[in-house]
């Protein structure tokens, strides 16, 4: 029977890899086990820091993936909603020194409420009125940061110190793990909700509103939902944010802020899960990771800066699609080479056919 | 006063939903004569507003804060004016405008300095000189992005369009440092002195340099309008706003008409920030951000479609923001953005918009 | 009992109607998926029973078919190997005369050629072996015997518990949607009842209109600006028919379509439809997307299809409304979502063999063929289980055969989903070929309505078209 039991495993194991969770989760348990590594001094913090930067990033990104990428909606407010977050998290969690869960609680709520009202506006409004106007909007945010100070400690920037989770003290390496965890979970949330009928519908109403009203999709409906959800996934990175540097200044949640998330989800490839991670982390992760190690770029800082708008300029120009397209060209590319390379060694090693 | 704008905004609402179920129910042009009727009470309530403000803070008061902030005003004119420019000819909003702007005023401050030391003109004619070669910095700056980049990303959305002048600004944003140090450049005014007018039986104050730049802004602007409705370039811009790939079919050169708007776009930029550049006695690298903001919101307000619809909208924006600022400093911004999203949300394609149907 | 609260009994008798629907049609697909389940699984004990078998057959020398296979199988994988080892050596020895002397490569080569041979025998050998009887024949059959009595029992009683889960739980299955199908038709009914009884101490809800009409316009008007598209237009759409709206260009026929569809609010002006047996609605007072809800959807003059859709997710989309798992089980992936994915994919897959699209299901919409996209549209109409369907120039951009063929399908469909065609065509040819009644309309008013005789030979239809005094 056991050739019987390990038929079975293997089938069984072949319907696992084929899940669509499985590239997902297996990318967080790499996540993780870099984490561990970096832990036991195999990797260098620096390293695992600007990653664990980038993730955070991604989740901003994946929202506004969900709103640009299949909503079709533009938006250039995400900043302010993220320091809307951070904030949250240091007035409650920190000043009020509220439970944690009730800040998450109320960050929810006030997340829901704020993506209601622009995807009210969003009704109103629409393409690049639209992004203006919830760049008016994120600039009203930011200013409300600089005065109200009895919130947002004014321009000085708000503290936030460590803080309970389960009755247990969280310290660096566990806000890593939680920070991990998050993202795979946001990741397989977005996936579902990309696979569902939501995201057919959101999907529909970016392609064509007649066809979608017509189908029975109502247009309120879905773009709230769309706002709703990239504004939750802003104010959820919000606060991962201000868990992990534990620190919040009005200036960071600019213009260029949103801008910048935009990129990596248009450098990255707007609809794909993979792509916008990727996108994430060349706009924010390459620089600290990679570039910062290099002798010219620390000579030159500025130069980064150039290398990024290049970057950005030469992916819309020529790749469209985003680095996931060029990604998967370059496999096809590769796997082409490989079968015409294969075809020359057996005509090499066993002659042509008659 | 606040008693008084709310009662007036309060009344507006009430007298919208009353003539609307009274007298508009029954008139088989409900929705025209809505928005008619949206149109006059929008207009009784910024001038309504503006008295009541304007009582409050004497009209003395008011004038002189205008005449200082009128330079702010003038720098938002030129540089909406370039923003639509661009936005008629290539589709998209230009985020670059502004760090296109700085380049220009970077050079130019370079410029002051390199004069002062090496020629003996007159410190007015140096900086005339310094403004005139930021701006055709700019406009060479302009034309080059055009013919390199955006005459390439024909097939590019407009999205897309808006990341490659994103991309730009990172560019520019990380040459200036490399070009002209990372030290912010001083930067003086036209002028220091000062004229006063007599009003009643007091003085208006008003600064010399806002004074030239009233006259720059007036003399540009009205060669550029000149130039919209006279030269054959003007006729281009018009006809490829409405539809270019028809315009290119009928003729007109497509290429060098939007490649000429990149440059003008430019070059207005460059003369907004070295005209802003005084007022903070320096030029750094983001010291045109809230200029660029501001402008997006003045063209959102006075809706893309006309050259005018943005300037009104400017000038909208700049006395909201003198008012704000008199009665309240700190939360003077967030009043003034809040107003104009409520304005943009009463008018959603801008003052001067036209709806166009869409057809199924 | 007031008409507020009719209304509430009736939308719940439909919903309760589509749930019962979807127990109907789920509860064959969720069989049949078991049974491909239990399938699986003897076939694996079959092939159990083969794996441990094999052994005793080989020593008892029994002529098992399977053996057979796989012992030719590998005589020619045997014999592949070795010629592709021969080629291999030709093609070698080729080379090697190019750089040395004749006749010492013959040598070797004959010698390497040799060596290969042997090699090929002696493994051929080892083969022939492995499959050969041994010595005691006699002892190794009785075994063989008793090793397969017992594991056939134990193969029969596997099977028999397998087969007792899958008849147990399809029974359950079954008797729990039948339940629920039972449950469902007694409320429905009670619900009929209710409703039987309400309408007689109601007034009357049908505007005086008769069962027949499905669709009445009466005086519908629509101004854009200083423009009157359509100017006091009133006729009925019966039930079951097909009916063909026909004009000039800018007669204002899609604006009649758009004023139904609500795309367009009209001027003045009423749009009756009939939305139950009961009820006569007004469609003035819906919005767009609700629509569909009362069975009526469209097509678009210009294919307005999710291009970044798959076909098959294309018409999914259409079943949107019919989805009852809300947004979070949707983040979560129930099992009810995946249920009625299974469902509605089912129907979409029927839908589109009817039509023969089934070669297209995972294509995407962009660089198909005008004619294909065209069918697609159509297919997505049907997913929305309509009752009104709203062609707006079907036969636009098609050539004369598709055009043929397109009005074999407009009729298949009315007959098959028992619906009611209402189009605006510009070809004639299909207009007066596939048409019950047809309308002719010019500058949104009204010229004649009739048979599509009677149309062709009226006087003021020929007018409008082509300018006779």
């Amino acid at each position: 029977m056991n050739t019987l039991l390990l038929r079975k495993s293997k089938d069984k194991l072949k319907a696992f890899t084929k899940h669509p969770y499985f590239g997902y989760i297996v990318f967080g348990l790499i996540l993780l086990a870099a984490q561990l590594l970096t832990m036991s001094g195999m990797i260098q913090k620096s390293t695992m820091d600007s990653i664990i930067l980038t993730l955070i990033y991604a989740v901003i990104a994946l929202g506004f993936s969900l709103l640009l990428g299949y909503g079709g909606l533009a938006s250039l407010g995400t900043a302010g909603f993220v320091g809307l977050g951070t904030y949250f998290t240091g007035y409650f969690a920190g000043t009020l020194d509220l439970p944690f869960g009730l800040t998450i609680l109320i960050s929810l709520i006030g997340a829901v409420l704020i993506g209601t009202i622009v995807g009210f506006i969003s009704l109103r409004i629409e393409g690049m009125y639209l992004a203006i106007i919830t760049l008016g909007l994120s600039e009203i945010l930011v200013e409300v940061f600089k005065s109200f100070e009895a919130f947002t400690n004014g321009v000085d920037g708000l503290s936030f110190r460590t803080f309970d989770l389960f009755g247990r003290l969280m310290s660096d390496e566990a806000v890593y793990i939680i920070i991990i965890i998050v993202f795979v979970i946001v990741m397989l949330a977005t996936i579902n909700i990309i696979k569902s009928p939501t995201g057919r519908a959101l999907l529909a109403m970016k392609n064509s509103t007649s066809a979608a009203q017509s189908m029975g999709i109502s247009l309120l409906k879905y773009r709230l939902l769309a706002f709703i959800i990239s504004t939750v996934y802003a104010v959820l990175a919000g606060m991962l944010y201000m868990i992990n540097s534990k620190f919040s200044i009005p200036t960071t949640w600019n213009l260029a802020l949103s801008l910048n998330i935009l990129a990596a989800v248009i450098v990255g490839g707007s609809q794909s899960i993979l792509g916008i991670t990727l996108g994430a982390f060349m706009i924010f992760g390459l620089s600290p990771a990679i570039l910062s190690n290099i002798q010219f770029f620390i000579d030159h800082p500025a130069a980064i800066s150039i290398f990024n708008g290049l970057l950005i300029i030469l992916v819309v120009m020529f790749y469209p699609g985003g680095l996931i397209r060029l990604l998967q060209t370059f496999v096809a590319f590769v796997k082409k080479k490989y079968v015409e390379f294969k075809q020359k060694w057996k005509e090499y090693r066993y002659g042509k056919d008659e | 006063m606040t008693l008084n704008l709310l009662i007036l905004l309060g009344s507006l609402i009430l007298i919208y939903f009353l003539v609307d179920l009274i007298f508009l129910r029954k008139s088989e042009h409900r929705i025209k004569q809505r928005a008619r009727l949206s149109n006059i009470l929008l207009i009784i309530g910024v001038l309504g507003g503006l008295f009541i403000t304007i009582n409050e803070m004497t009209l003395h008061l008011f004038l002189q804060i205008l005449f200082l902030n009128s330079v702010e005003l003038c720098v938002l004119i030129l540089a909406t004016t370039g923003i639509v420019l661009i936005f008629k000819t290539s589709i998209t909003t230009n985020f670059a405008q502004g760090s296109l702007a700085t380049v220009g005023a970077y050079f130019a401050a370079k410029m002051i300095i390199r004069w002062t030391e090496s020629t003996e003109l007159e410190m007015v004619q140096i900086i005339a000189l310094a403004i005139l070669a930021g701006v055709v910095l700019s406009f060479i700056i302009g034309l080059f992005i055009d013919t390199v980049i955006i005459r390439n990303a024909k097939r590019v959305t407009s999205v897309g369009k808006q990341m490659i002048t994103m991309g730009l600004v990172l560019m520019l944003i990380g040459g200036i440092p490399l070009i002209f140090g990372t030290l912010p450049l001083p930067f003086n005014a036209l002028s220091y002195e000062v004229t006063t007018i007599p009003f009643g039986d007091k003085f208006l104050v008003m600064p010399n340099h806002n004074l030239i730049s009233i006259i720059i802004t007036v003399v540009v602007l009205t060669i550029l309008f000149v130039a919209l409705r006279v030269t054959k370039w003007g006729l281009g811009v018009r006809a490829t706003a409405s539809n270019e790939i028809v315009a290119s079919m009928m003729g007109v050169n497509t290429k060098v008409i939007t490649a000429l708007s990149w440059a003008i776009a430019g070059g207005l930029g460059a003369l907004a920030a070295c005209l802003y550049a005084p007022s903070s006695a320096q030029v750094t690298v983001s010291f045109m951000t809230p200029v660029q903001v501001n402008s997006f919101l003045a063209s959102v307000l006075g809706g893309f479609f006309t050259f005018g619809g943005p300037i009104v909208g400017a000038a909208l924006i700049n006395i909201f923001t003198s008012i704000a600022s008199f009665f309240n400093s700190v939360w003077a911004n967030v009043i003034v953005y809040t107003l104009i999203l409520l304005l943009v949300l009463v008018k959603p394609l801008g003052l001067f918009g036209k709806k166009t149907a869409k057809k199924v | 009992m007031n008409k507020f609260m009719l209304e509430r009994l009736v939308s719940k008798k439909e919903k309760l109607i589509q749930k019962y629907t979807f127990y109907k049609t789920f509860l064959p697909i969720s069989i049949n998926e078991k049974e491909e389940k239990l399938n699986k699984k003897i076939e694996y004990l079959q092939k159990n029973k083969e794996l441990t078998l094999k052994q005793y057959a080989i020593n008892a020398g029994i002529k098992v078919d399977y053996l057979e296979a796989e012992k030719a199988n590998k005589l020619q994988k045997l014999e592949e190997k070795y010629s592709l080892k021969n080629k291999a050596l030709k093609q070698s020895k080729l080379r090697a005369l190019k750089k040395q002397d004749e006749t010492e490569v013959n040598k070797i080569f004959d010698e390497k050629i040799k060596t290969l041979l042997a090699s090929k025998e002696a493994e051929k050998e080892k083969l022939n072996n492995y499959y050969a009887p041994s010595d005691h024949i006699d002892e190794s059959l009785t075994v063989y015997k008793e090793k397969e009595t017992e594991i056939n029992t134990i193969l029969e009683a596997k099977e028999k518990v397998l087969k007792d889960n899958y008849n147990q739980s399809v029974k359950k299955q079954t008797e729990r949607v039948k339940n629920k199908v039972k449950d469902l038709e007694q409320k429905i009914e009670n619900l009929t009842k209710q409703i039987d009884k309400a309408k007689s101490s109601i007034e009357d809800l049908t505007y005086g209109i008769n069962d027949e009409v499905l669709l009445r316009l009466k005086d519908l008007t629509m101004r854009f600006g200083g423009l009157l598209a359509v100017d006091k237009l009133s006729f009925d759409v019966k039930k079951g028919e097909i009916f063909g709206l026909i004009g000039p260009n800018g007669a204002g026929k899609t604006t009649v379509f758009n004023c139904l569809t609500k795309f367009y609010n009209p001027t003045a002006g009423e749009m009756y439809y009939r939305k139950n047996e009961l009820e006569v609605t007004k469609l003035n007072d819906y919005q767009v997307h609700n629509i569909v809800k009362l069975g009526i959807v469209r097509t678009f003059q210009n294919v307005e299809l999710i291009w970044e859709l798959s076909i098959l997710d294309n018409l999914l989309v259409a079943a949107h409304t019919n989805y009852q798992t809300g947004f979070f089980g949707q983040l979560i992936h129930t099992r009810g979502l995946a249920r009625e994915e299974k469902v509605y994919r089912n129907k979409a897959l029927k839908i589109l063999k009817d039509l023969n699209l089934l070669q297209y299901q995972y294509a995407y919409p962009l660089g198909l063929p005008y004619g294909i996209l065209k069918r697609v549209e159509l297919a997505r109409t049907l997913m929305t289980n309509p009752r009104l369907i709203i062609l707006d120039e079907p036969a636009a951009g098609l050539n004369d055969a598709e055009t043929e063929e397109l009005s074999k399908t407009i009729r298949k469909i009315r007959d098959e989903y028992n619906t009611t065609i209402f189009l605006v065509e510009h070809d004639m040819g299909l207009v007066m070929d596939v048409c019950d009644t047809v309308c002719a309309i010019s500058f949104g008013k009204k010229l004649a309505i009739g048979t599509p005789k009677e149309i062709q030979a009226n006087k003021l239809v020929r007018e409008a078209y082509l300018g006779e005094e």
